[in-house]
């Protein structure tokens, strides 16, 4: 039934998938089409979409941590103006030794987002040009978007905590009482003690 | 002769003090007016006695060499100076000593003179080192080169008229006629006041300064006594400036009643043109004042020459 | 005589006074805040009303207004206009982000108190305070002026070594110059 209701998304995915080897992709919903790609597949795709699809517009460029996976997701999100049609094309990077090719030729603002990515998950982009830091300075921990980097533990290191007043109440507990909840286990461990 | 003397120290003294007072009185004002308009409160009137008093208490830690003390100081010996050579009053008796020092051909001396405490402002500035005040000054000097000459030519035409370019000769000419120079001839006044409107720098002329894009221009290196220096060389070069525009085109004051009101309402038209305007850009500036105010500049002159 | 108490007593009253009633704030914004700044200089609230305006230098000013979060490369900037601006100068910390790190708290890359890093004399709570805290904010600020109880500046001065080593510990690469005031 979700065929023939997503004629359109469903032609981008055969398009793609009769042009690519292993490349697996699904119509999320309407207007919104998923692929995922080889690593070193993703400048070939990139381009094809661009030149042969019409997805000219680059809208954004992120990254998950699959810290128990142990790897990191990069996501292109793209927009073609004709199709009105959102394509998110996802690829696997080992989380041991990051590294993919950079695509900044084919949208001059992947440079950017790509820099960021390579300066927050300390993913690293083959031919990337432009300064090493981004928005940190002098930074020389481990990358801090990385799941694995403990910013509690780092800001009680570098931070001063100014001291509560006596009888404050922690928030969470006062609601978790009030509504017969348990706490959720993460969350404990920012808990007051 | 001793006296006499020390009379005109004491003239001195009292013309310093009543310019420094009047001209920050009504800088405070020009903010009061400004506030109204924009449906504000707005400071009180004395609001700039408290800035200049703070502003001298402040220490003065931070120097980029020698010229950049010479700067305000140029500054003020340019307002003081001018100062000396413009008759205040020009009644008789009790009132003579705020002639100070007059001689004949004083009006060419004075246009030397107001000039000279913006390029010592604009060597100080240059010695910072800061590229606001490099652009400021270069703005500024620019402007100048705009407003000077409907300015010149105003003052050309009065002088051709009067046939004198002394400024008590002019006094005298106006009350000898019984009547003042803005109507005898009323084209080198419009080119005068339009001149006026960027010898004051108030918007839309405040392409100096610019505190958006400029971070305040020339003075942006000049804290503490510095700017307490400058502004008050601000503030005795604006009455100085109104006084010489009363003297050559209102008639003169004979009394100080009679000078508060001529250049208050003469303070008023920069101001109240200023409140309403954007800023414009440096060329757009200086456009404006080679346009229409030159041209009036020179019909005030030919006017002079072939019709009186 | 003209260094006795009496007279510099009366010497401190009157600069009280004067800088009490004149207060020049550098306009620099950081964090949220600063978009409360305009509102509070402009017709709705008119802060000139109590002589305070915006000076575009460091060197003119004498109020650092800090409002909101500091980033630790944003607090290396934040030092060097203090550092800049010439005595006597105060410094307002603006927001719950100054006082206890907000809700920026558990951020790698922000501060959480300010005062830690530069003295502040009055510090106005809220994310983020309205205009009329603002302005509550700087008469608290002029009643410790006329007081001469606004001494973060001297503070500074005397634990200058406290200070610059909370600030290296978070500034790692500390290239700035030394200013002898
Ligand atoms: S206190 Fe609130 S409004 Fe102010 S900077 Fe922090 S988060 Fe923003």
């Amino acid at each position: 039934m979700t065929e023939d209701k997503h004629i359109k998304e469903q032609k981008i995915v055969d398009q793609l998938s009769g042009t690519f080897q292993n490349l697996t992709g699904k119509v999320k919903r309407e207007r919104r089409v998923e692929v995922s790609v080889e690593k070193k597949l993703i400048p070939s795709v990139l381009s094809y979409v661009k030149d042969q699809l019409t997805f000219t517009h680059m809208s954004h460029m992120s990254c998950v941590d699959w810290l128990e996976d142990e790897h990191f997701e990069l996501v292109y999100i793209l927009w073609s103006p004709e199709l009105k049609v959102q394509l998110l094309v996802k690829t696997l990077i080992n989380r041991e030794n990051p590294v993919i090719e950079n695509v900044d030729m084919i949208w001059g603002q992947l440079n950017t987002y790509q820099r960021e990515i390579r300066e927050m998950y300390g993913i690293q982009f083959t031919g990337l040009e432009g300064r090493e830091e981004f928005v940190l300075e002098d930074w020389d921990e481990m990358p801090p978007m990385r799941r694995d980097f403990d910013t509690a533990e780092y800001i009680k290191d570098v931070f001063f905590e100014r001291p509560g007043r006596d009888g404050a109440k922690d928030v969470r507990e006062v609601i978790a009482t009030r509504s017969g909840e348990e706490i959720p286990e993460l969350a404990k461990k920012y808990s007051r003690d | 002769m001793d006296n006499s003397i020390w009379i005109s120290i004491l003239g001195f003294l009292a013309t310093i003090t009543l310019a420094f007072v009047v001209g920050v009185f009504y800088g405070g004002l020009v903010r009061k007016v400004t506030a109204r308009i924009q449906n504000r409160v707005g400071p009180p009137f004395y609001q700039n006695f408290f800035d200049i008093v703070k502003l001298y208490s402040k220490t003065t830690a931070i120097n980029h060499g020698w010229m950049q003390h010479l700067g305000p100081a140029f500054a003020i010996t340019a307002s003081v100076t001018s100062l000396m050579f413009i008759p205040i009053l020009n009644g008789q008796g009790d009132m003579m000593w705020f002639e100070n020092l007059n001689f004949k051909g004083d009006l060419i001396f004075l246009l030397y003179m107001m000039v000279f405490g913006s390029l010592g402002m604009a060597l100080g500035a240059g010695q910072t080192g800061n590229p606001y005040s490099a652009i400021g000054v270069s703005r500024g000097l620019s402007q100048m080169v705009g407003y000077e000459i409907p300015w010149v030519l105003a003052l050309v035409a009065i002088m051709m008229q009067a046939e004198t370019t002394s400024i008590t000769g002019l006094i005298d000419y106006q009350n000898a006629n019984d009547t003042w120079m803005m109507f005898e001839s009323p084209l080198a006044f419009i080119a005068g006041l339009l001149a006026m409107l960027g010898m004051f720098h108030y918007a839309p002329f405040d392409v100096p300064f610019a505190p958006a894009e400029l971070a305040s221009g020339p003075a942006s290196e000049f804290g503490g006594k510095y700017l307490a220096l400058m502004m008050t060389s601000g503030a005795i070069m604006a009455f100085v400036k109104l006084v010489l525009f009363v003297d050559i085109f209102m008639g003169g004051a004979s009394n100080l009643v009679m000078l508060l009101v001529k250049t208050f309402l003469l303070y008023m038209v920069p101001v109240l043109y200023g409140v309403v305007s954007p800023r414009y850009r440096t060329e757009q500036s200086i456009r404006y004042f080679w346009g229409w105010p030159t041209a009036i500049g020179v019909l005030g002159v030919l006017y002079v020459v072939f019709i009186r | 005589m003209p260094n006795d108490k009496k007279s510099q007593k009366i010497v401190d009253i009157i600069q009280n006074a004067a800088r009490k009633h004149s207060l020049f704030v550098l306009a620099y914004g950081t964090g949220c805040g600063a978009i409360e700044i305009p509102p509070t200089m402009t017709s709705r609230y008119d802060a000139e009303r109590f002589g305070i305006r915006g000076m575009a230098t460091p060197r003119q000013a004498d109020v650092l207004l800090v409002t909101g979060y500091l980033a630790t490369k944003t607090l290396k900037r934040v030092i060097r206009a203090y550092e800049q601006m010439q005595d006597p100068k105060y410094v307002i910390g603006f927001g719950s982000c100054t006082i206890n790190g907000g809700m920026y708290w558990d951020s790698y890359n922000t501060i959480k108190l300010l005062d830690k890093y530069i003295p502040v004399d009055v510090y106005i709570n809220g994310c983020m305070p309205r205009p009329e805290a603002v302005i509550e904010g700087f008469i608290e600020l002029q009643g410790l002026i006329k007081d001469g109880k606004a001494n973060g500046a001297t503070k500074y001065k005397e634990n200058i070594d406290w200070y610059r080593a909370n600030q290296k510990k978070v500034i790692k690469n500390w290239n700035m110059p030394d200013y002898n005031w």
